[in-house]
């Protein structure tokens, strides 16, 4: 099948991407930043093919559904999202130092797919829906918004971190990266792009499993993770209106939101089960 | 959820008791420990499994532990007194805040200071003087139609006593209401929670193909309709050659007086609502209907074949006794432990003595050999009824949940992505006769991003000319 190759693809260039992001912050040349970036676009053009073969491909086998439904497809989905959500706020924020805490995770979220089965299959009753698309793309936006956030506060440590050793430094590796209430700011202002989309996500699952089960809530663990990784940056947002709550404190609390959010994702269908069993390995 | 305005609230030190009790309902403090200590306790109940019947938990648990985690409540956690109690201090704390910072969003959205004077100077932001050679009359009319075009609304103008004019230009004030809209809404939703679990339920129900019901089986027991019947013409299951499950329909009819009112295929994403009353896709299954048993001698000769209702006693020809179709299993366990398949349990009634309850197989049609005996039974043919399987919901308060789900998405839309931009622009004649403009802004959010605008403004007003 043409999107496994173009999936495998995909693989080896997120890969570049996430080498070339490392050099980047190690060597700070700004030639390597640039192939970096162009890097990550290549990885993400080559997914977009992929995901694309893939959709006209379930028509091809009479199937004829979203790319969007199982393990393999939601973690392809899921790196995609990531690449090009933070390749956006790459361009938009100037936070290319970032990509090295990121960039690792389109690579390895496909190298994980890459293990399970890949094989097309048709959809069961539960999610032949409309709602799929909205549920499903608001959700990963929001997490890959969570993804750089996550990035964005590990650098932030790491940099503040510096900054309390030796306040002065000119021209050091730490004085290459963005000051630490810049990565702060950057830092809210992801997670000020996710929360909305994760308020939506949950909002139109909700919304859904109304239609399909009749019950718009029923604490299973899907819904509750998401719950909690909603409160957790419900509390970010609201310690960082008062000063005392920016900096570390906020950096830690992001970094908790994206971790509560990776089991959330995986950690719920790989270990606990429910409803929401579609996305499981078996 | 502004994180540039800092929140003026009127704390005071808190000697009486009341403003001690308002002020700890108010506090950030408590907003951030409850939300977070909402997201801890909500782990409990994804590891352990919430709403299983006792005899489960003891196969995971200790019994000890079983009796402790019952005590908790962590066996229905969610609906437990403490976690009902965070959520209900939860309600307290935005109720409190949101009476709290009333005054203050009001006062926001108040047109307070419309001329630029040396307090409000010392607030503003891009705070810029220019000076023309142009008459002062030419430089107003340029530089109102400039700043228009970032402020849509008209400007308030302040006539000032040296002959100068004071303009003050606003956009985004509604922005403000964002607050109440965020917060409010979590009250909407859960008061529309807590209406649909007072005045809602949900229930199940099984209709046979052709049959009609007008009651429902729910936790707190039955549900009639009194004006209203349910019937299911067919139901249809269909797979996937893998075996996987393609579509599950039910045709189902709502009668009013005997006459059909709405007729519905309904599937899992495409329920059916009638009077507030909403019908799922749940579940299906079969029940036998009648079975045709036939009556064999032991070396093989059939004598005759009954046709038995289930739950009718029928004559045996050739002998004086009767049968009944009583009981049905879809997975008849055999004697090795085997799935014997389908089974149809019957009575026989002999004229003297007591009657005897055996077991044909219709997949084994010489199991009932082993009896012993001259004439042995055998199933020839099983006719089963299908029925769909309903979920059955009437929940008041889903209207408010939804209403509340919108607002709370508007709500948070705009608190981070629109701010209440303020702009004062002043002009007078200076002493040595050149027009004299001064220019200064503020917004409750997202400075950075307001300065950026301002000075692409400031930029084309020193272009004037």
């Amino acid at each position: 099948m043409t999107n496994s190759l173009l999936f495998g693809i995909s693989i080896f260039v997120y890969f570049f991407a996430m080498v070339l992001y490392v050099s980047y912050l190690a060597f700070r040349s700004e030639m390597l930043g640039k192939a970096a970036s162009l890097s990550m676009l290549g990885g993400v053009v080559v997914e977009t093919a992929a995901l694309g073969m893939r959709w006209y491909e379930s028509y091809q086998l009479g199937i004829g559904r979203a790319p969007l439904t199982n393990l393999y497809e939601s973690l392809a989905f899921f790196a995609w999202t990531i690449a090009l959500i933070y390749l956006v706020l790459e361009r938009k924020f100037k936070i290319r130092t970032v990509g090295a805490f990121v960039a690792p995770f389109p690579f390895l979220i496909m190298a994980y797919a890459s293990l399970n089965p890949n094989d097309i299959q048709p959809l069961v009753p539960a999610l032949k829906s409309n709602w799929l698309i909205a549920h499903v793309v608001t959700c990963f936006v929001g997490y890959a918004a969570f993804a750089v956030s996550f990035g964005v506060s590990f650098l932030y440590l790491l940099k503040a971190g510096s900054e309390k050793r030796s306040p002065k430094s000119a021209g050091s590796f730490w004085d290459f990266l963005p000051s630490s209430s810049a990565l702060d700011e950057i830092g809210y202002k992801t997670i000020a792009i996710g929360f909305p989309l994760l308020t939506i996500g949950i909002v139109t699952g909700a919304f859904w499993a109304n239609v399909a089960w009749g019950t718009y809530w029923s604490w299973d663990p899907k819904e509750t993770w998401s719950l909690i990784v909603w409160l957790i940056y419900a509390a970010y947002l609201h310690a960082r209106i008062t000063r005392g709550w920016r900096g570390k404190r906020a950096a830690i609390l992001s970094i908790a939101g994206f971790a509560a959010t990776i089991f959330c994702y995986l950690g719920v269908n790989l270990i606990l089960s429910g409803l929401h069993s579609y996305g499981g390995a078996s | 959820m502004s994180a540039d305005e800092p929140v003026k609230t009127a704390k005071t030190d808190g000697t009486d008791w009341i403003e001690r009790i308002w002020n700890f309902f108010t506090s950030l403090k408590l907003v951030v420990f409850l939300l977070l200590m909402l997201a801890a306790l909500s782990i409990a109940g994804t590891v352990i499994e919430q709403n299983k019947p006792l005899q489960e938990y003891y196969r995971f648990y200790q019994p000890g532990t079983v009796a402790l985690f019952s005590r908790l409540g962590l066996f229905d956690m969610y609906h437990s007194w403490w976690f009902v109690a965070c959520l209900s201090l939860l309600a307290l704390n935005i109720a409190a805040c949101t009476m709290d910072r009333y005054r203050g969003i009001m006062a926001g959205m108040r047109k307070k200071n419309l001329v630029i004077d040396e307090k409000l100077s010392k607030s503003l932001q891009n705070l810029t003087t220019i000076r023309y050679a142009l008459p002062l009359d030419v430089v107003e009319k340029k530089v109102a139609a400039l700043a228009g075009k970032g402020f849509p609304g008209k400007p308030v103008v302040t006539q000032a006593e040296d002959g100068g004019r004071h303009y003050f230009f606003e956009k985004g004030k509604y922005s403000r209401l964002s607050f109440f809209v965020t917060h409010l809404s979590i009250l909407i939703i859960f008061l529309g929670a807590i209406s649909g679990s007072f005045f809602g339920y949900k229930g199940y129900v099984n209709i046979f193909e052709g049959e009609t019901v007008s009651q429902v089986e729910t936790r707190a027991g039955r549900i009639q309709y009194p004006d209203f019947q349910v019937k299911c013409n067919t139901f249809n299951a269909e797979f996937y050659p893998s075996g996987a499950p393609m579509d599950y329909r039910s045709d189902l009819s709502i009668l009013q007086n005997g006459k059909e009112v709405i007729r519905k295929t309904i599937r899992v994403n495409d329920p059916l609502t009638f009077e507030g009353v909403t019908f799922y896709q749940s579940s299906y299954g079969g029940q036998p209907d009648q079975a045709a048993i036939d009556v064999v001698n032991r070396d093989g000769a059939l004598i005759g074949t009954v046709t038995a209702p289930f739950g009718g006693k029928v004559d045996i020809p050739g002998v004086a006794d009767q049968m009944e179709a009583a009981d049905y299993q879809e997975h008849f366990p055999m004697s090795d432990g085997a799935d014997g398949g389908r089974a149809v349990g019957v009575n026989i009634y002999p004229v003297t003595g007591s009657p005897v309850g055996l077991w044909l197989l219709v997949n084994h049609p010489e199991y009932d050999k082993q009896r012993g005996g001259d004439t042995y039974f055998r199933v020839r043919d099983l006719k089963l009824k299908k029925y769909t399987g309903l979920q059955v919901n009437r929940d008041p308060g889903e209207i408010l949940v939804w209403l509340g789900s919108i607002l709370l998405i508007a709500g948070i839309m705009i608190a981070f992505f629109m701010s209440h931009k303020k702009l004062w622009i002043s002009l007078r004649t200076d002493k040595k006769g050149r027009s004299e403009l001064t220019i200064g802004g503020t917004a409750n959010k997202n400075r950075d991003a307001y300065a950026k605008e301002m000075e692409q403004m400031i930029q084309s007003l020193k272009e004037v000319s």
